[in-house]
């Protein structure tokens, strides 16, 4: 399937459980999507089998995404917190691989939220450890076909990486080809000079693709140049998954860092339907 | 059809007669000033204005825990509503037409309260100011900010329906372009949802770099504030790509905001004005 389009559990459920999944992959299923991207707040929760099961019996595709709150920080001083993290990481990668994901996903060098202000020396420190510790995590997902899709937060949700720019410095420090990128709209609108000539920066760099408007309501519904930015994905012959991202009310593991204080849709299931209606507008399903 | 200030907040710490001095020198009508009473040298300051010609614009009001016109802490409240008493005493002292007002500390992002409570507070606040702020023919113009830096009033909407519920005749809303393209579906249409209660203006890009360097079309943005009938003030508060931006403007500053910036703004939104032939 090319292009398969999703939906993330953030919209539906959160934090996301395998007694979430019945109720979660079925409206996803009916909605339209192809996919359901599974955001792993709480590994604890979320079970291969009660994924797969749920995956059988709809027919969705399934997507594992991260969620990086301060215990999991795999650029921290402290080698001891790196691990941690990187334990958690290593844990999304296995559920990834036992559910077909072709990648784990997320802003997974820093923990969310962080945004201090660091001289030159510290940030090319704190950078380093990010590249280590991913390293580690590369290797682990290429033994498992699993690949590191890196995401660009604006300004206001880290420090670290906020540019696609940015994020092919950290791959290139990674050194790992499975370390890519994932592209995030609502991100871009704030940080990307042009986001057609980011999409085309990243290239085949890019390993994932989230939606969301400039406001983090419905694609389609705001401001977002999405004809530029398709038109690009084209350009670089992405293939990818393309899911549509944007945030319950309830969300905990990282409800500060994103900042969403009032509804962006009428509702959730509106956001959802609307988003689909207008991804098939420009993705169609395949004839065959 | 318009004039033209810049928000000097962004050139750090240089000393303000630089600041004035570039201004002026790039065609600016006025100066936009950051609202610090206590630390500023009023007298030295007009001085410079009038040596280089020029006047100063508005004053930027910065909220900060000590000065959060719905903390939780009465003291506290009453302590912001005073920091902008004395804004307005400096823009009349300075000749400056517009103090702005956001009713939340910048960056505190929770309620501490009940919002009916705090939004309550807030108005009540707003009114004693515009009421103090009439008296010196001052003009009041409240801020949306985006999400990350508060939770109150982060659109045009919610703005008009403040200022109607403050009811003064010297209060109205501001549009701030940066805040906008991250919160407003439509800027252009947020501008004329605000329509004749636009008192200030703030052009930044996408980015928040010059208008020019990131990727909104100011075209549609400018005919709007046309089309509402805005005769003001046209600013630029460009800052550093930053959460942190005080700690990036003491420390290493931002060169590209001085001159390069300061240049490109004004030449950018006079080209559409010519082009839109609003002059």
């Amino acid at each position: 399937m090319t292009r398969p389009l999703g939906l993330s559990t953030f919209v539906l459920a959160s934090p996301f459980s395998d007694s979430a999944a019945i109720e979660a992959f079925d409206r996803t299923a009916a909605f339209g999507y192809d996919l359901i991207e599974v955001c792993i707040e709480d590994p604890a929760l979320v079970t291969a089998d009660a994924l797969l099961s749920n995956a059988e019996r709809t027919g969705l595709a399934v997507g594992i995404c991260g969620a990086f709150g301060p215990d999991r920080d795999l650029s921290h001083p402290d080698a001891d917190v790196r691990d941690r993290g990187l334990t958690y990481v290593r844990d999304c990668i296995d559920l990834a691989a036992a559910v077909g994901s072709p990648h784990v996903a997320g802003p997974m060098y820093a923990p969310t939220g962080q945004t201090r202000l660091l001289e030159k020396p510290e940030r090319e420190g704190q950078l380093n450890r990010a590249a280590d510790t991913l390293a580690r995590a590369a290797e682990y997902g290429a033994a498992r076909g699993v690949a590191l899709a890196i995401e660009p937060l604006n300004r206001f949700e880290t420090d670290l990486v906020n540019t696609v720019e940015q994020a092919l410095d950290l791959c290139d420090r990674i050194g790992d080809p499975s370390a890519g990128l994932l592209i995030d709209t609502f991100h871009m609108n704030i940080e990307e000079k042009r986001l057609g000539d980011a999409v085309r920066l990243a290239g085949d760099r890019v390993r994932h693709v989230q939606v969301s408007e400039n406001d983090r309501g419905t694609p389609g519904s705001g401001h977002v140049p999405w004809d530029e930015f398709f038109d690009a994905l084209d350009d670089i012959d992405y293939r990818g998954q393309i899911v549509v991202e944007s945030f319950l009310p309830t969300v905990r593991e990282i409800a500060r860092a994103v900042s969403l204080w009032r509804p962006v849709a009428e509702s959730m299931d509106a956001l959802a339907q609307d988003g689909i209606a207008f991804l098939r507008e420009r993705f169609p399903r395949s004839a065959s | 059809m318009f004039r033209y200030t810049y928000n000097t907040l962004v050139y750090g710490h240089e000393p303000i007669e630089k600041g004035i001095d570039r201004l002026a020198r790039f065609g600016y009508d006025g100066v936009e000033l950051i609202g610090e009473p206590a630390e500023m040298d009023v007298s030295a300051i007009r001085d410079e204005l009038q040596r280089h010609g020029t006047r100063a614009s508005s004053i930027i009001s910065i909220f900060t825990p000590e000065r959060d016109i719905v903390s939780s802490d009465p003291a506290i409240r009453r302590a912001a509503i005073e920091y902008v008493r004395g804004n307005v005493d400096l823009a009349a002292d300075l000749g400056a037409d517009i103090v702005t007002f956001t009713p939340t500390a910048c960056m505190k992002i929770a309620p501490e309260a009940d919002l009916s409570d705090e939004w309550a507070w807030a108005v009540a606040a707003a009114r004693e100011i515009a009421r103090y702020a009439a008296q010196h023919g001052v003009t009041i113009a409240v801020e949306p900010w985006n999400r990350y830096e508060t939770y109150l009033i982060t659109r045009a909407a919610r703005a008009v329906e403040f200022v109607q519920e403050v009811g003064e005749p010297n209060i109205g809303v501001m549009a701030d372009t940066f805040h906008m393209s991250i919160e407003e579906p439509d800027i252009a249409q947020a501008i004329r949802t605000i329509g004749s209660r636009l008192v200030h203006v703030h052009l930044a890009d996408s980015n928040r770099a010059a208008p020019g360097y990131g990727h909104l079309d100011f075209k549609p943005i400018v005919q709007a504030i046309a089309d509402v009938g805005y005769t003001g003030w046209i600013s630029y508060e460009l800052l550093p790509a930053a959460g942190d931006v005080w700690g990036v403007l003491s420390g290493a500053g931002a060169p590209e905001f001085l001159d390069e910036y300061t240049e490109a703004a004004i030449t950018h939104t006079k080209a559409i004005v010519r082009e839109l032939r609003l002059s």
